[in-house]
């Protein structure tokens, strides 16, 4: 059975336009699944409904993880029940202290699982020892969360997240956006750290570039508010030659796009 | 004119009962003016610019009493604060308690005490100042300060001296039936001093009027911090004038905070009368149940090139209400100002309400002034994040809640005000016990 198994999934954001239109996805343990597509088709919705994000209403469809009714679970409880947003944009929180943010966090899942509460020392040494796995600086602990973070920053600290939570199902939105090479690496070498037959993790990007540093095992293409199309890694290559365009003019059902269009 | 109400009847008959006591003549003057400005001025209605959106009806109904002494040992005091670190002057009812204060860390030629004290010992230390900046004859609550004034903190500093602990003022008020009290505080910070002030207000919960009014002066080149804690009980009525007058390049900071009572009003007025003085005002009001905090800043400029900062924000919750007005007057001679002000707000329900009005008056025309402010509810995609992350609905809000507060907690120096500052705000906030390890 897959860990997660989405079905006919339709979902709008708040403006009313419906942006999910009917999407199938299965993704198993162990596996790393890349979804790409052009602005608009509809990716970062699809992280955003899987995490619980209250202001997009579903109007159709099934998510099942783990065996459980995910969109029957609030987003703390999804949290708890492994499933982890890298989000696109961080959220800065001055006055909130990262440490103590990320215990509350880690505590909280730990709760639910019925383990006890990590103690102060015990969490920083195991922050710490996380931290050195996205090359981060440990002074960004004692600061607020995200607050005054590049960029760069604020990704590794999404992946340290990650890597602290330790999520079964982990969803990356496009977590290579507005990064440089070396942080780029940083983060994918973090992203592949985790990556382990027990946990499943879904890669949004707009770009093959990541896909260079985080290697998937299937990779699909978003068009429209569905799966237009899935392969293997080179389907990941194959766009990156002739772009998005061709999806408009003929979505295909099968691996080889005919026609081909330079993406803007 | 109108019939008085129950409250200025009984206040009048308690300005016609004073006796003159022992006292310098130049009080006994300003007493004497400030009961016959009551007496004309009567309490302010909705109908006074200054009071439109803050009705003091409920406040007019109350025969309020004068405070007769009370004591209070330190497990009574405890029950309603902590009692801060020396130096501290506590008060009980309007009145100096030797016993609950420590002037312990004063340094030498420095003057800390009380005003009956220092009234009685050393009078010419005060003419000078005390009254110089109050509006005892235009303002209903500075004339009642003025006449009926018992007592208060007066911390002089001497040119050149740098008192580097901060000297706290407790206030506290204990009230079996409703009374009005009256603290008098009187700042003065010579040349070239350095002081740094906290004055903290708290009560039971029966009903009583505090009715505060603080004279700072900095001398030229001087450095004063002044901090305002309104924590007074839920039922009670806290008026509180700051008076402010800088001397050239001096600095000046204040940090105000809104916590209890039924109805707050915190009123700051700076007059930035040299050149090159600086000035920072900032305050946080938290409004839950039916609170009203109404803040009102006037920043004067009268002299060139000074310099300006305010920050106020509110969170309120429930039916709360807040007001904040904020007036900054440029006058002609004042070129080369530069003064800004930012009033924000968060609201945390749907029966919250906030009234701001910011008001530039601008004579000069090299100057640089700007205001802004925003209100608004919590962000909803910070919310989602804190979620996402596993953290519950309202240990989330929480968080966002305090964040929203922490910038103006955090511009506190001391650190253990500033500790005991951010406490008394978490444990305000909705589900913020939850908090307290965090901050």
């Amino acid at each position: 059975m897959s860990l997660l198994k989405i079905e006919k999934l339709h979902a709008r954001i708040p403006d009313g336009r419906e942006i999910l239109k009917g999407l199938d996805l299965a993704v198993d343990a162990g596996e790393v699944h890349a979804i790409m597509g052009p602005n608009g088709s509809g990716k970062s919705t699809l992280a955003g409904v899987l995490a619980g994000r209250e202001s997009y209403q579903v109007t159709g469809g099934t998510v099942t993880y783990a065996g459980q009714d995910l969109l029957a679970m609030a987003p703390e409880k999804r949290a708890a029940a492994g499933v982890f947003l890298g989000f696109q944009y961080p959220v800065e929180i001055p006055g909130v202290g990262n440490l103590y943010f990320l215990r509350t966090a880690l505590n909280a899942i730990r709760k639910s699982r019925g383990e006890d509460d990590l103690d102060a020392m015990d969490f920083l040494a195991l922050a710490r020892e996380k931290m050195k796995l996205v090359k981060m600086d440990p002074s960004f602990m004692n600061r607020g969360v995200n607050e005054g973070f590049s960029g760069g920053e604020k990704k590794r600290n999404e992946v340290l997240q990650m890597a602290i939570l330790e999520p079964r199902l982990a969803i990356l939105d496009e977590i290579d956006s507005g990064l440089d090479i070396d942080a780029l690496k940083a983060v994918a070498d973090g992203v592949n750290a985790l990556r382990s037959p027990e946990r499943a993790m879904i890669v949004v990007t707009h770009y093959q570039r990541l896909l260079d540093y985080i290697k998937p095992d299937k990779v699909h293409v978003m068009s429209a508010g569905r799966i237009a199309l899935s392969g293997g890694p080179e389907l990941a290559l194959h766009l990156e030659e002739e772009g998005y365009g061709w999806l408009e003019k003929e979505p295909p059902k099968q691996a080889a796009p005919a026609a081909a269009r330079t993406a803007p | 004119m109108r019939a008085p109400a129950r409250a200025e009847e009984s206040l009048l008959e308690q300005l016609a009962a004073r006796r003159a006591t022992a006292e310098p003549e130049f009080l006994a003057a300003q007493r004497r003016a400030a009961a016959e400005a009551f007496a004309r001025l009567r309490l302010p209605t909705v109908k006074h610019e200054d009071w439109k959106y803050t009705s003091l009806a409920a406040l007019a109904q109350i025969p309020w009493r004068a405070a007769a002494p009370a004591s209070l040992d330190a497990a009574g005091l405890a029950a309603l604060t902590a009692l801060p670190a020396a130096p501290r002057l506590v008060f009980v009812n309007g009145r100096y308690d030797f016993r609950l204060s420590d002037l312990s860390g004063v340094p030498e030629g420095v003057f800390v005490g009380s005003l009956a004290d220092a009234l009685a010992r050393a009078p010419e230390m005060l003419e000078a100042w005390l009254g110089r900046r109050s509006r005892a004859t235009d303002h209903a609550f500075a004339a009642l300060n003025t006449a009926l004034a018992v007592d208060g903190a007066v911390v002089v500093v001497p040119p050149g001296v740098a008192v580097e602990t901060t000297i706290h003022v407790l206030h506290v008020t204990v009230a079996e039936e409703p009374i009005a009290v009256h603290p008098r505080h009187l700042l003065v910070a010579g040349p070239g001093a350095k002081a740094c002030v906290a004055e903290i207000y708290a009560g039971h919960e029966g009903e009583y009027l505090v009715n505060a009014q603080t004279e700072v002066y900095a001398g030229e080149g001087a450095e004063v911090e002044h901090h305002r804690v309104q924590l007074d009980g839920a039922n009670a009525f806290h008026v509180g004038l700051l008076e402010v007058e800088q001397g050239k390049e001096s600095r000046f900071r204040s940090h105000a905070f809104a916590l209890g009572g039924q109805l707050s009003r915190l009123e700051a007025r700076a007059l930035l009368g040299s050149e090159r003085a600086d000035c920072t005002l900032e305050g946080l009001y938290l409004g839950r149940g039916r609170q009203l905090h109404d803040q009102l800043v006037l920043v004067d400029h009268a002299s060139p090139a000074c310099t300006s900062r305010e920050m106020f924000k509110g969170i309120l919750d429930d039916r709360a209400r807040g007001v904040f007005a904020g007036r900054i007057l440029v006058r002609e001679d004042a070129q080369k100002t530069d003064a800004s002000q930012v009033n924000s707000n968060l609201l945390l329900s749907d029966d919250a309400e906030i009234d701001t009005k910011p008001q530039l008056e601008i004579f000069a025309d090299d100057v640089k002034c700007s205001h802004g402010g925003s209100v608004g509810q919590l962000d909803e995609t910070a919310l989602f994040y804190l979620r996402s992350r596993g953290v519950e609905a309202p240990v989330a809000r929480a968080m966002l809640t305090y964040a929203f507060a922490a910038e103006v907690v955090g511009r506190v120096r001391p650190v253990e005000l500033r500790s005991y500052i951010r406490r008394l705000v978490a444990t305000r906030l909705p589900h913020g016990e939850r908090l307290l390890e965090a901050i």
